[in-house]
């Protein structure tokens, strides 16, 4: 079981760094699963973390000038870690002038990701900085919580709004009310809606569009387009996803799943994130 | 003809940070915010006067929905509708096409107290601009539990003291200084207020760019602070505030 | 004492008392013929810190014709008086000390643009002479730099870091962070910080040696140094005896006298997070040798997976000791006891020595002093 990967470039490190600090703000702690092609920032719908559940995946060639894996085994040729995103985070952080980083599996006091970052210095020797991130080898017969989760059965699909505009209205919602209402139609229309003792608000977005997903849409295709599908959530996952956005998305989409799910994808070039946020009563 | 809409902030408590104070306390002090209708492109009023309370801070969210309009060139419109007794207040907003809807549920307004603040009745009046208060504000002495205010003709004229745990401190501000825009008093005064009441001003304050300090002969301070908007419109915030105890004059 | 700073110097003095904030709860203040010096101390007595403003640095400065004269007040309480720098900066003009001695009132005005003038009359009690036990001048290590650098250094270990450990070749430094060797230290990411020699301004190593120190401290003395553009050096010599950083120009000099781990504890915390000695050079590239297969087999086929280390035996809290504390002193020092936390690793530096404010301190107390206190700038006035 080895991992060795190296990044050069200035650029390829701050999208690499963009993409760990999205992270850090949606989880405290994550699965890192490393394969041949991809790098996979998962966590799984436990009930602890209000059942939210999160899938990030980047293609490694378009990140590191280096990049060399060997599996647990040849027929298994992956690796799963469990870390804290918050220390990879930080080791980027310092990393940030860094002519180039390297992280590689080491086997320290315990199993640990060692980012080692060679820094510009005042002399002709550079800065050495090197960050052990303990991290916990998953045993691979725990490997099927981590599986791509499959798109659920939509009821609407839409694309979301800027994600600038929402965060604001999500944000003073949050002031206001501990649930939100997410609805969509097939008109390209979605409204966040709150409702308290106090006061009611809803903002109404339109002329979204719809994504079209082809035959899989099943339920949709026969859906009346202005009928409103909605989801109750809690408003503090919704803001977290909002909050943690450091990654410009070329598109960002929502599937609602009347009464069950809200599923949020954001799609740029080479890293995807879907993160999904149950509804409830 | 009604001139100005006047939003009665009978909600001290909001502004006073978390409702710590007591009805008793909030008896002390009052705010006002003046806006004057020109600011409203448009300003229909079917009745002469229309009194309605709502809590502060949920029309504060609503008002600020699309994060306050930070980015230059974007701006948000904004239409408020009040039906009358028992309607909600029903606030449009509109920016780049979205639109949000708000309804405040509204109540019955209190009383509003009288202060009597009379200007035939003030003593002393100076008129500061406010980046030479803001700076003492936000250095004053919290363990203090009061501020001292002192006005008078000769030395020290303008003072503002403040008695600690670890000393006192007293700012004084000579009356040809140049942040002084205008200094008549006529009688040295020297009163006492609940810093508690006091520091929820500072965030008028901190919006101003003048402010007028007054104390009539019973020792009752108003202070206006003049808020200039970007389109050169004003405003203005006012408290009125009652002495804490008698303090001898000097 | 009537004292007057003007200008640039004001900001100096604020910067000065907001680092002594870092340190300790209290300011001790002392004017003397050779200036005002400024002291604060943690409350397990393990940092120290002393700024000396020599007349030179204010316009006008009398020092109070009683040379024993000493006093402290909160610190907070003072640093209220300059607390925005950023108006300090743009109003302030002057400002004058004065200390009133009978009625125990400090005041220091504020002289501000547009006539707006500050008063603090701020109160104080007298206090004992406080003075650390160092003696720099005979330190085999000493590093020098420029305070950039060593804010970059320090930039790379977390706010909520508390210690640290500097480690010297005689060509490079590794800075690391220290954690306590408990349950929690095998899931604290480890940082380390390599750097060469020769961004140093100045590089003396006499002992290749490792200390473990609290950063929070050196972070204080930085938000200083960085103001006054002043170089920061460290001046140590074996674990256990106190690390000491100084900031000198002409006018001022502030030393940050801070205990180290000693020895053993050091040693403890040093086996359990790094296998590899603090003397060893850069570690090789070792990709080929750090595979971990050796946890993954332990992982699958046993529940009691975990790293294999012997836990070292443990060292009794009483064996570590600075070779600097005396016990006679130790009594002395009574008066805060209430409020020290245990004295868990770290140890007193001092002295502690509680001169009270006495015109006449006995001889023998003086004595002790001068064979503790070997730093001439450091020392007491003498009669």
């Amino acid at each position: 079981m080895k991992f060795r990967a190296k990044i050069n470039d200035v650029g390829c490190l701050n999208h690499f760094t963009r993409v760990v600090n999205t992270i850090t703000k949606l989880t405290k702690t994550c699965v890192v699963r490393l394969t041949v092609d991809n790098i996979f920032f998962i966590l799984s719908g436990k009930v602890a973390n209000g059942g939210v559940s999160m899938w990030c995946e980047l293609l490694q060639v378009n990140f590191f000038d280096e990049y060399q894996l060997e599996g647990v085994s040849e027929d298994a040729n992956e690796i799963c870690l469990e870390v804290n995103p918050e220390n990879l985070s930080r080791a980027l952080k310092t990393a940030q002038n860094a002519k180039s980083v390297k992280i590689k599996l080491t086997k320290k006091h315990c199993p640990c990701l060692t980012l080692a970052a060679e820094l510009p210095s005042l002399s002709s020797i550079s800065r050495i900085v090197t960050h052990d991130i303990p991290v916990d080898v998953i045993p691979r017969r725990l490997w099927h919580d981590f599986k791509e989760p499959s798109m659920p059965d939509f009821d609407v699909s839409i694309y979301l709004p800027p994600l600038k505009t929402m965060k604001s209205v999500v944000d003073r919602m949050k002031n206001l009310s501990n649930y939100l209402v997410v609805e969509a139609n097939l008109s390209g229309e979605m409204n966040l809606k709150i409702e308290t003792d106090l006061v009611s608000v809803t903002t109404h977005f339109k002329d979204l569009g719809n994504p079209p997903w082809g035959a899989s849409q099943s339920q949709s295709q026969s859906r009346d387009v202005e009928a409103m599908a909605h989801a109750r959530v809690d408003i503090r996952k919704l803001q977290q996803f909002l909050m943690g956005q450091q990654v410009n998305p070329t598109k960002s989409m929502c599937n609602i799943v009347d009464k069950r799910i809200i599923h949020l994808i954001l799609l740029q070039e080479d890293v995807s994130l879907q993160y999904f946020i149950p509804a409830v009563v | 003809m009604i001139q100005y809409l006047c939003l009665i902030c009978n909600c001290v408590e909001q502004m006073l940070d978390g409702g710590e104070v007591t009805v008793e306390e909030s008896k002390c002090l009052q705010a006002n915010a003046f806006i004057q209708a020109e600011i409203f492109q448009e300003f229909t009023l079917k009745e002469d006067v229309v009194g309605f309370q709502v809590n502060l801070t949920v029309l504060l969210d609503c008002l600020t929905i699309f994060g306050g309009s930070t980015v230059p060139g974007v701006s948000t419109a904004l239409r408020m509708c009040y039906n009358g007794y028992g309607y909600p207040l029903t606030l449009f907003l509109e920016e780049g096409g979205v639109v949000t809807v708000c309804k405040i549920n509204t109540q019955e307004p209190e009383e509003p107290l009288d202060f009597d603040f009379c200007s035939t009745n003030v003593t002393n009046k100076v008129i500061l601009q406010s980046d030479s208060l803001k700076e003492a504000f936000s250095e004053l002495d919290m363990t203090s539990e009061i501020l001292q205010l002192t006005m008078s003709p000769s030395h020290p004229y303008f003072r503002l003291s403040t008695f600690g745990n670890s000393g006192n401190a007293h700012y004084d501000y000579p009356k040809d200084s140049d942040m002084m825009e205008l200094f008549q008093c006529t009688k040295t005064q020297t009163n006492r207020y609940k810093m508690s009441l006091l520091k929820p001003s500072t965030k008028a304050l901190a919006l101003s760019c003048k402010v007028s300090v007054r104390t009539d002969t019973r020792g009752f301070l108003s202070l206006q602070y003049l808020v200039r908007n970007d389109d050169g419109q004003i405003c203005f915030v006012e408290y009125y505030c009652c002495p804490d105890e008698e303090v001898d004059e000097e | 004492m009537d004292c007057v700073a003007t200008g640039g110097n004001v900001k100096v003095l604020a910067k000065a008392i907001h680092s002594l904030s870092r340190i300790g709860e209290e300011l001790y203040l002392e004017p003397t013929e050779d200036g005002l010096t400024l002291r604060a101390v943690n409350s397990s007595r393990s940092a120290f810190a002393c700024f000396l403003m020599s007349p030179l640095f204010f316009q006008r400065y009398q020092a109070p014709p009683d040379h024993a004269f000493r006093c402290k007040m909160p610190i907070k309480s003072v640093q209220t008086v300059f607390r925005s720098l950023s108006s300090l900066e743009r109003s302030v003009e002057k400002c004058r000390i004065e200390m009133n001695t009978e009625k125990c009132r400090l005041r220091i005005t504020l002289h501000c643009k547009h006539g707006l003038l500050k008063t603090h009359n701020l109160s104080f009690q007298d206090c004992e002479n406080l003075q650390a036990v160092f003696d720099k001048d005979n330190c085999p290590n000493v590093l020098r730099a420029q305070p950039r650098l060593w804010v970059d250094t320090v930039l790379h270990f977390p706010p909520s870091l508390e210690e640290v450990s500097v480690s010297v070749s005689s060509d490079r430094v590794w800075l690391r962070n220290h954690v306590e060797d408990d349950a929690d230290s095998s899931k604290a990411m480890m940082t380390e910080l390599c750097l060469s020699s020769e961004e140093f301004d100045h590089f003396a190593i006499g002992t290749q040696t490792t200390i473990t120190f609290c950063l929070k401290e050196l972070r204080g003395l930085l938000v200083f140094a960085e103001t006054a553009g002043l170089p920061v050096s460290m001046y140590f010599d074996e674990p256990g005896s106190p690390v000491v950083l100084n900031v000198t120009d002409s006018v001022l000099e502030a030393n940050f006298v801070l205990a180290t781990l000693s020895e053993e504890a050091h040693q403890r915390n040093h086996n359990n997070n790094k296998a590899d000695g603090p003397q060893t050079e850069l570690p090789p590239d070792d990709f080929m040798c750090d595979d971990i297969d050796s946890y993954l087999i332990a992982m699958e086929t046993s529940d009691l997976a975990g790293p294999s280390y012997e836990p070292p035996p443990q060292t009794s809290s009483t064996n570590r000791k600075s070779r600097l504390i005396s016990e006679e002193e130790d009594e002395e020092v009574e008066e805060d006891s209430e409020e020290r936390p245990p004295n868990k690793k770290f140890c007193s530096l001092f002295f502690g020595s509680v001169l009270p404010a006495s015109p006449q301190p006995s001889n023998q107390t003086i004595q002790s002093q001068e064979v503790l206190a070997s730093d001439s700038e450091d020392e007491r006035p003498s009669e």
